[in-house]
Order: structure tokens, then sequence, then C-alpha cells
């Protein structure tokens, strides 16, 4: 494609560094643990690019965990400003599709300042993927292995060099200035691209196809009773909206410092938990937990499809491996698809 | 605890969380796992998938009994008897493991004598469970060799919880299912660290590691490492503690990241107690209903404030480390106490969390090998005697920790306090899944006060048609000493002739009403089991029901949840 470019891998760390200069650097890291989070990047070399799934999805760089919205005193009320620059470098495309997917609903009809802002400041330079967990399944929904569009910058391993491909004009900006590092790319470099994608998607364990079970859904051929089993096996800890990288529900609350100054901040929240529908009058719309799992998977499965033309689910395959009950999207999908 | 002890030795869970999922029979008796141990009902609910049984002994109808296979809903408190049946099926038709009740046990034919006399139809009378899902449990769990037993709360708060105890280490003993993987009888411990504050001789009849304070040997070895003469009695139980206060034998009182005040059973008596003590110290994170009664309070931190290790309910001593500083000038738990030492004249001169574990590893067998250095990945499950012991996944493997396990004749004995006309329906407590325990810290989480507001009364739909309420209404639930006001939830969980009140909230605090009956032994307090009576309390229209709702009351709680503590300058 025309503005394909070729960086070496020996030149990565010195790209990255000068892009350190100007913004903050993020990037999947090994926990003391083993496990892999993205986080601020102190050590450029300490940075794992190649590495297997990682557990907190990185909405929490545009959606954070707790996001101080605005803290009050005597003297008026401020806004924090969230214009921090950031360049989050190998997400993998799973993730990339479900920045998409954020965009259209915090940036869409109704626009988010504070998402808006976060998401002009912040740069993707995603990773295509070539090492699929088991628990993965982008394959079925066209949200990975690699991307067509949708991206930043994006990068295929060819083994000793990365293809960088430029997907936008942000990523035009980050590649400017630095034309000393990338070379245009050959045929042999296009082939060996080729070859990457090629072996990535046979790699799959999973194979689900969501539109069939949307279909399903549609014909009325899932009943109650199919939902009441899986809510037979719900913990309701919440654990699948908090990791899911598309799920967007919050909370607000008011946190008094001392008795003159606050904050209002808002905080994640799940649909899973009853108390979020909770209306006045002691009202719960979806006191059942049976209510609450169909309404996630139908939120998933037929309400984006509706509004948007694409799934809400990027198939990152998270709430598989967080869910004690194992009742995540893929398993659920699989049983009904299975089901006649 | 002493149920164990006095059958196997030792008092802790036999086996690992890790080899729940091949298991091929999971009996539960007594827990709400999926709500109360969720990581633990995880590994349940794989081997359910992989083809295992699941048996759930329970009143009430919880998550998991309703998910189980078998669901026993035997009567509050009669839990002796249910498995006295299932070991008279078992002894009846020959299921008994002969090889190892002869090898590894003793007094087996005195508890036969016992046991002979509860057929499953007697059996059937005390509990409600039907005499053949009795047999059918007892077929299941007998002929299936990778059998494992859990039981948690539910059979321990009560006067005969140390015989409930007991009973199910007499049923693995009967069946052989101990001493080998997938097997086993396993307490779910509540708390992160309730096993490890046990292991380390916070009971008033031990030192660390289980050694009886009565035993010259270990207290003279104690006596050395201390330089100092210890007592040579037990100490008081927290009940007795609160007796002694209440008769004025007992003057002052340190309490450590506990909440009596709501926790006790029958709660007036607790703070009259408290009320009665010259000196009260409070070491807790938050504020809570007992500090508010204390003279000293000292801030303790938070996990990620402090350095150390927790035991986990499957022995594994696993590491905690300081992320931050503590703050506002609080300080870990072991050095609070080691300064106080030092102001009474003794000085224990530690000056990290590992010192002290290498202490403990050296007076304590069962901690032998247990040092910081080795924890830094898993941890290590004891009995690990020696710095290359690589920890024990499951005991009494070869032979059971004092030699050889005892059966204990165990006679049915009703609760201490039975229904009658004027109080005709059982009261039990329990926890809710988003509350935690007194609820000094969930409490503050918008989202977890969110999910359960107010405190309620789960009624059958029968006994509520009886006496005349609907969900929401509110209804004074009355026992021989107090009375409360909560709303009624009308469900098919709780069933007929048994009412479930959690006991999290302050503003219907339960156990002002519960029974302050204890367990002979282990002075376990009964929450599971008090005669109460509903009265429905209808208010005239626009006129708000008293107690029900008190706006002061809550704005009191509001503004101690929003206050800061002081930034000492």
């Amino acid at each position: 494609m025309k503005g394909d470019l070729v960086l070496s891998k020996a030149h990565l760390s010195y790209w990255l560094r000068q892009l350190r200069k100007e913004a903050d650097l993020i990037a999947p890291l090994r926990s003391m643990a083993g496990d892999i989070v993205f986080s601020s990047v102190e050590n450029i070399h300490d940075i794992v690019a190649d590495c297997p799934a990682n557990l907190p999805s990185p909405k929490e760089f545009l959606f954070p965990q707790m996001d101080e919205m605005y803290r009050f005193s005597p003297k008026g009320v401020e806004r924090p400003a969230k214009n921090q620059k950031r360049v989050i470098f190998g997400i993998r495309s799973c993730d990339m599709s479900a920045v998409g997917l954020m965009d259209t609903f915090y940036g869409g009809r109704y626009e988010d300042d504070f998402y808006v802002e976060r998401r002009k400041n912040t740069f993707f330079i995603s990773i295509a993927c070539n090492r699929p967990d088991p628990s993965c399944f982008c394959i079925g929904l066209g949200t990975g292995p690699f991307l067509k569009e949708g991206f930043d910058i994006q990068l295929t391993d060819l083994g000793d060099r990365y293809m960088v491909q430029v997907g936008s004009t942000k990523g035009r900006q980050i590649i400017k200035g630095f034309d000393h590092i990338f070379r245009r790319p050959k045929k042999a470099d296009y082939d060996d691209q080729y070859e990457a994608n090629l072996s990535c998607q046979s790699k799959f364990e999973k194979r689900i196809t969501l539109e069939n079970v949307r279909q399903k859904i549609l014909a009325g051929e899932v009943p109650d009773s199919f939902w009441e089993g899986v809510a037979s096996r719900c913990f309701q800890c919440g654990g699948c909206v908090y990791q899911c990288p598309v799920c967007t529900c919050f909370n607000v609350v008011d946190w008094k410092e001392t008795a003159e100054k606050g904050v209002r901040m808002r905080t994640w929240d799940a649909c899973m938990f009853k108390g979020f529908t909770k209306m006045a009058g002691n009202v719960w719309p979806a006191e059942k937990v049976a209510t609450r799992t169909k309404r996630w998977y139908s939120h998933k499965l037929l309400h984006w499809p509706e509004q948007s033309g694409k799934f809400g689910c990027v198939g990152c395959g998270r709430c598989g491996v967080t869910c004690p009950g194992k009742i995540d999207m893929a398993t659920v999908a699989t049983r009904l698809e299975k089901k006649d | 605890m002493a149920g164990l002890a006095s059958a196997f030795g030792s008092g802790a869970m036999t086996n690992s969380v890790s080899e729940i999922a091949d298991a091929r029979v999971i009996f539960v008796v007594g827990s709400n796992t999926t709500e109360q141990h969720p990581m633990i009902a995880m590994h349940m609910i794989e081997a359910v998938d992989r083809g295992a049984t699941l048996i759930v002994a329970d009143p009430r109808k919880t998550q998991i009994a309703a998910f189980a296979h078998t669901h026993l809903s035997q009567r509050s408190g009669t839990d002796v008897a249910l498995l006295n049946g299932i070991m008279n099926v078992i002894i009846g038709e020959g299921l008994v493991d002969i090889n190892f009740v002869r090898r590894r046990t003793e007094n087996f034919d005195e508890f036969e004598k016992v046991v002979k006399k509860c057929t499953p139809e007697v059996a059937e009378k005390i509990t409600g469970v039907a005499a053949s899902d009795i047999r059918r449990v007892a077929r299941i769990y007998a002929t299936e060799k990778r059998s494992m037993l859990f039981y948690s709360m539910g059979i321990t708060q009560h006067v005969t919880g140390v015989d409930n105890v007991r009973s199910c280490a007499n049923l693995v003993m009967l069946t052989a299912h101990i001493g080998q993987p997938m097997t086993g009888l396993n307490p779910l411990r509540g708390q992160n660290n309730v096993q490890g504050a046990c292991d380390m001789g916070a009971l008033p009849d031990v030192y660390s590691g289980y050694q009886k304070v009565a035993n010259v040997k270990a207290r003279k070895k104690f006596e050395s490492a201390w330089r100092r003469k210890l007592p040579s009695t037990p100490g008081m139980t927290m009940i007795d503690m609160f007796d002694s206060a209440r008769e004025g034998r007992l003057k002052a009182m340190y309490i450590m990241g506990e909440n009596p005040v709501m926790s006790d059973p029958d709660t007036s008596h607790v703070v009259e107690a408290i009320k009665k003590l010259d000196f009260l110290v409070v070491q807790d994170i938050f504020m809570s209903e007992t500090s508010e009664l204390a003279d000293v309070i000292l801030p303790a931190v938070t996990f990620a404030e402090k350095d150390g290790t927790f035991t986990n309910t499957e022995r594994r001593v696993q590491k905690v480390r300081r992320v931050i500083r503590p703050m506002y000038g609080a300080m870990p738990d072991w050095k609070i106490i080691s300064e106080l030492s030092k102001k009474m004249g003794y000085d224990m001169g530690y000056r990290a969390a590992h010192e002290i574990m290498e202490e403990a590893a050296l007076l304590t067998p069962a901690y032998g090998g247990i040092l910081h250095h080795r924890l830094e990945t898993f941890g290590l499950q004891w009995p690990c005697p020696d710095a290359d012991h690589p920890g024990t996944p499951f005991m009494h493997r070869k032979k059971f920790a004092k030699g050889l396990g005892t059966f204990n004749p165990i006679e049915f004995t009703p609760p201490d306090e039975t229904t009658d006309t004027a109080y005709p329906l059982i009261l039990t407590t329990g926890r809710l899944r988003f509350r935690y325990h007194t609820a000094t810290m969930c409490k503050r989480t918008a989202t977890l006060e969110r999910e359960e507001p107010e405190c309620f009364v789960e009624i059958n739909p029968k006994d509520a048609e009886k006496i005349g309420v609907r969900s929401g209404n509110p209804v004074k639930a009355v026992s021989r000493r107090g009375e409360i006001v909560v709303k009624a939830l009308v469900t098919d969980i709780t069933p007929e002739g048994i009412v479930f009140i959690p006991f999290h909230f302050r503003a219907a605090a339960v156990n002002l009403i519960t029974s302050p009956a204890v367990d002979p032994v282990a002075k376990i307090p009964e929450f599971k089991v008090c005669a109460v009576k509903l009265v429905p309390v209808i208010p005239k229209p626009g006129e708000r029901p008293k107690n029900h709702y008190n706006r002061k009351e809550d704005l009191k709680i509001l503004n101690e949840l929003y206050e800061e503590p002081e930034i000492p300058s």
C-alpha cells in the first residue's frame, strides 16, 4: 500500500525514545509476578513487544477506572486537565478495534468531553498480532489479528524488522521527522507481511461467528431458560464488564475530602450489578441475575449491530480468562451456536 | 478448630484448592460458597463441568444449592442428625473402608453404637430431609474415591458447632476420604488471614502452631526464646472476656481489627460489658462501632502499607508486600505491638517482618521451613518442617497429626432455643455477597453500598401469607432478647419455618436479638439458630414506621463516612 514503511528492529528503541520526549510512553511491561500490564515506561528495554495477552485492557488510559471530573472548593469549581500527551505502544489489534468502538460511543452522537480530550492526545502504535492466546477469537469478528483500517500506526513483525502502516493523520504526526530510520518497503517485505498474516490466522483455537448467534437470538430460538442457566453460574463479580475493552458504564460519585472541598469523580460501573438500574421508590428493574446477563449479551450481540453495524465485542477473550463461572462470551456463543 | 483437632490433631483444610476441579464428588455442608468463597466455588463449578456430582446441605436454597445436583434442606441446627443418618447408611450397607478404619483410627465401636440408632428414618423426622435422599447421598459420597467434603460457618456457628465438625471428621474417616489428593475435610475460612492468625497462636490455649500452653515442653521452649516466665493456664475466650468484663473482673481490653459490638451475639450485653471496662484500646484501619467506645484508638495500616504474610484457607503462606508508605503516621501492627512492649519494659527488638517470621519458623514445627525468601512466587503450604521441604498439598498422608484418628460418638442434641407458639420461626443469620462483615470497610464504597443498601428479612411465601406481609413491608423481628424492624423480602430461597437476616447492618443490627448461647468447647456463639416471631408493622398512611428509616441516624453515618482523618503536621 502507498505510504507503507519498514523499520529495522534495531531502530525501534531509538524511535520510541524520541517519542517519549514529547509524550508519556505507555507499553506492555512484565510485572514482578509475571503478568503483562500496560504502564508508563521507565526503561525502553523492559518493553515486551511480543507479549501474550494482557489482562487489564488498555481502556483505562482513555476511560480510567477512577476519573476526577471536577474539584470543588469555596473558590469555585475547577476541571482537572486531561491533556497529557500519550503514546501507547504495543496494543493488539482487538484493543485497537475496541478503541474505535469506544469512539462511536463516547465521541459519536453525544460527545463526552473527558473522553474526547484524552482521545485527542493519545496516539496508538498497534501490533498485528502473531501470538493469539487460546482464549482469543477476534478472527471471527474481523477485529484482528491485523487491521485494515482504524489504527494510527500498525506494526507487523517480520523477524528482524517491522512493516509500518500508517492509518490516520495522527499516525502521520508521529512518524514525521523520522525519515532517516524508515525506508520504503520492497517486494520481499510485502511477501513476508503476507506470510506473517497468514500464519497467525492459522493459530486460532476458537472459531466463533457471532452473526450466527445473533440470527439465532433474533429468530427467538434462545428461551429465557437458557439465560437462567447462565445466571445460575454467575458470581456477580462484574469482572466481564471491568475487563471488557468495549464496556463503557460508569457511575458518578462525590467525595468530600474535607468539610469544604471535594471531588466529583466517575468510576467504572457494571450493568451486572442489580443496583445499576435502581430507581427511586425502591424499584429494581433488573433484580433477577438472568435479566442482567441476558441484557449484557443482548447489548453486545443485538443493540450494537443495530446502532453501529458492529458487534459490541472484539474477541479479545478477556471475559473468558476472568469469569469464574465460565459464562464468558466465547463459551456462551459456542453453546448457542451448537444449540438447535 | 477444636473439633478437627480432637479428631485429627490439626485444624485446617486438609487438601488444596487446586485439587477441587479434579474431584468426583463435592459435598458442601453449611457454606454459601458462591457468595462467600467465590474462588473455591469457581473450582467446584469447573469440577461439575468435568462430571463431578455436587451435593449441598443447607437449609436455604443458596445459589450453590440451586446449582447442585442434590440439595438437602435440613432444619437449622440438625446437622448432626443428618450426618449420623448418612453414616448409618454407610455402615448398614457395608460401604465403610474397613482397612482404613482398622489401621488408622480408634474408638470405632463406641461410635458405631451411637450411629446405629440414627437410621435415615429417624434422621428424616429430625432434619426434614427425605430418608431416600439421605440414602442416595450416602451411597454417592462413599462409593466414589475422590470425594471432598467442605464446611463453613453454617455448621460451626451452633451450640453443637464442635459436634458438627467432629461428625464431619467421622464421615471422612469412615470412608477413608482423607490423606489422599481430591479428598479430605475442608473448612473454608472466611478472611484472608484467619488461618494465619490461628496458626500464629491467636487463640487462648495455644502458642503458634497449636502447641498447647498447658504442655510443659512447649512452654519451656517459648520461655527460653522469650526470656520470660509464661503462664501455664489458658487465657479467656472472647465470650468469657465479655462476661468477666460485665462482672467487673476484667478491667482493660485491647481489640485489634475486630468490631465485636456488631459481630457478637446479643449486642446490648457486649456494649454493657465494654462500658464497664476501665480502659479500652482499639486498633483498626477505620472507625467502627467498637472504636467509638474506646479510650485510645491506634491507627493501623492497610494491606498495601505493610510487609508480612497471609495464610489462606488451604494453609498456603503467601507474602504481602508494601507498595505505598504508611499514611498519616499509622504503623504496621507488628510495630505497634513491639513499640508498646518496649514502653512496658520488654524490648522485642524486631526491625522488620522477616525477622518475626524467622522466629516463628524457629519455634513452630509446622512453619519450620517457611521463611520470607522462599515465598516469592506462590508461597508454601504448611506443614513445611525444614528449609528444603516443598510444602504439603494434602495432610495426614500416612498417619494423622496425632497418630490415630479418633471417632467421636456424637448424639444429636437440639439447638439451644427451640420454636414454640410464642416464637414460631427459626431465625438464622448470615452474610451477603456485597457486604463484608460489619461493613467497616465496604460501606465506604459507593457501588457496594448501592447493591444492598438496607437490611431485610427473607421469608418464605407461605410464612409471609400467614403473617400477612408482602415484599418491602416493614416487619418487626422479635426474639426473647429484643426486637428489630426490617424490611420483608418474600422469597423461596428460605424454606418454610425459617427466616434469614444478614448481620451486616448497623441500622438493624440482628445481633440485638440473636442468642448468646455458645458451644461449650469452642465458645463459638449460636448465630444460626434463634427462635423469633415476626410482627408486621403496618404504617398508617403518611406516617413512617418507627426505627425503620431514621434520617438523623443516616446523616450521622454519612458524616462519619466523609470525615477525613486529620493529617498530623
